[in-house]
């Protein structure tokens, strides 16, 4: 349980540390991630900027470097055929905004820790899974995988593996019993309210030793 | 007790063909593993969560990596003689390099350095002997005080208990004083990660099934990063 506990928090981190830089149409998967995990780490490693800066300097890159569409309808699977338009571009708005509202929370912990990419390969479909780890000052590594795939001539990341748990394959689990007993709209809902929430608690971010 | 544990497992044998393959997100269980979720829950937020709160703010982190070390190293020999039984006699002997490194030029344990020298740890149990053994995971079961696991899990876990070896030579006081301790400071060096995951899932007890799903899944392969060959289905987009 709590190595389940603790790969979960690192996604945190690792999600963070992911991705930036603005990337070239021939950088390679390993590049994109290796060059935009070096420029988030820049960020919050950076002791002139407040955590809210901070905040808006690695949205600003992990959504560059993320294909959210993609990324929610893999989340959403056979469900996002359900939702109309409008409420596909509602839900990919609100998933985005609440992965942002709950993983920064966790900025101003910034220790040090440093993305090294350690291997890749590609995968039947095409994407690419890019391997890494996250080296942290006195603790283990954490292994963080991205699946990468190519939309507009560059790759991005589609998936983020923390310690072999997949965010989509979770959040997937997730909403799938969410949509199957309310529907769809009461899934956006739900994030919509979480996310204002989480905002308002954001101000009391406690930047405590833990 | 040794009895107790055969019957176990042909049990076990028996119950196999019944279960389906590897862990999926079926949860035939749900009825009784959600409130048995939110009274682990209960228990977690009125007295666990309390107490190692009072634990983090007199013991030092460092203090509390050393213990959490000092415990992992004591489960090494027991992680050995689990590589032997999966028949990986590397990751054995790595367990057991790490046994004596970290005994020695670790100070009993407290601290790791073979981890620096890129010997890492992997933390086995019965569980993931009997997966390796062909052994299907049975449903996702969630156990009061113990939290998550599945029916194969939990046969595991009955033979760790059963065959750790401190419960047959030193008296009871020991093994309740030391699990006393590593629970709370484990959960002490968890209450950040155990918030961020509250606020991150819209519906926490599908994350953590899920979660614990995938994650002893991928310590069953051994691996800390993606499957190999990855589930087509979850990256598909449906098209029709």
């Amino acid at each position: 349980m709590n190595r389940l506990l603790s790969a979960a928090s690192l996604a945190v981190m690792g999600l963070l540390l992911t991705v930036s830089a603005p990337a070239k149409a021939e950088d390679s998967p390993s590049l994109v991630v290796q060059r935009t995990g070096d420029a988030v780490t820049a960020v919050l490693a950076d002791a002139g900027q407040s955590v809210g800066q901070k905040r808006h300097g690695v949205e600003a890159i992990v959504y560059e470097q993320f294909d959210f569409v993609t990324l929610s309808r893999l989340v959403l699977g056979r469900n996002w055929k359900q939702l109309s338009p409008e409420q596909q571009t509602q839900f990919v708005e609100e998933f985005r905004r609440h992965l942002s509202v709950t993983y920064s929370k966790n900025i101003g912990d910034y220790k040090g820790e440093k993305p090294v990419v350690t291997a890749d390969r590609k995968e039947s479909d095409g994407d690419w899974t890019v391997k890494s780890k996250i080296v942290r000052p006195g603790a283990e590594d954490v292994a963080v995988d991205y699946r990468l795939r190519q939309s507009d001539g560059r790759w991005k990341v589609i998936d983020v593996i923390v310690e072999g748990v997949s965010l989509v394959a979770n959040f997937r689990s997730q909403f799938q019993e969410i949509v199957s007993k309310d529907g769809a709209p009461k899934l956006i809902d739900m994030l919509r309210e979480k996310n204002s929430k989480g905002e308002s608690f954001k101000s009391n971010v406690q930047v405590g030793k833990n | 007790m040794r009895i107790l544990f055969g019957l176990l497992i042909s049990l076990l044998c028996l119950a196999a063909p019944c279960f389906a393959d590897g862990p999926t997100d079926d949860d035939p269980l749900e009825g009784f593993n959600r409130p048995m979720f939110s009274f682990n829950d209960t228990v977690d937020v009125y007295v666990l969560e309390p107490v190692a709160k009072g634990w983090d703010k007199v013991v030092p982190n460092r203090v509390q990596t050393s213990i959490s070390s000092f415990f992992e190293n004591l489960r090494s020999p027991y992680d050995c003689v689990h590589g032997l039984l999966q028949a990986r006699p590397h990751q054995a002997a790595v367990s057991f390099a790490r046994f004596i490194g970290n005994t020695t030029f670790g100070l009993a344990g407290f601290f790791d350095p073979m981890s620096d020298w890129g010997l890492q740890s992997s933390s086995e149990d019965f569980g993931q002997t009997f997966a390796v053994w062909g052994i299907p995971s049975g449903p996702y079961l969630v156990l009061p005080f113990m939290g998550p696991s599945t029916i194969r899990d939990t046969a595991g876990f009955t033979a760790d208990s059963i065959s750790t070896v401190h419960g047959w030579f030193i008296p009871a006081i020991y093994p309740i004083f030391s699990t006393a301790t590593r629970t709370v400071n484990d959960r002490a060096r968890a209450l950040k990660t155990v918030r961020n995951i509250k606020e991150a899932s819209v519906d926490y007890y599908t994350a953590v099934r899920n979660g614990y799903l995938q994650r002893r899944q991928a310590q069953i392969q051994n691996r800390r990063g993606a499957a190999t060959s990855a589930d087509d289905d979850l990256y598909k987009i449906d098209e029709e």
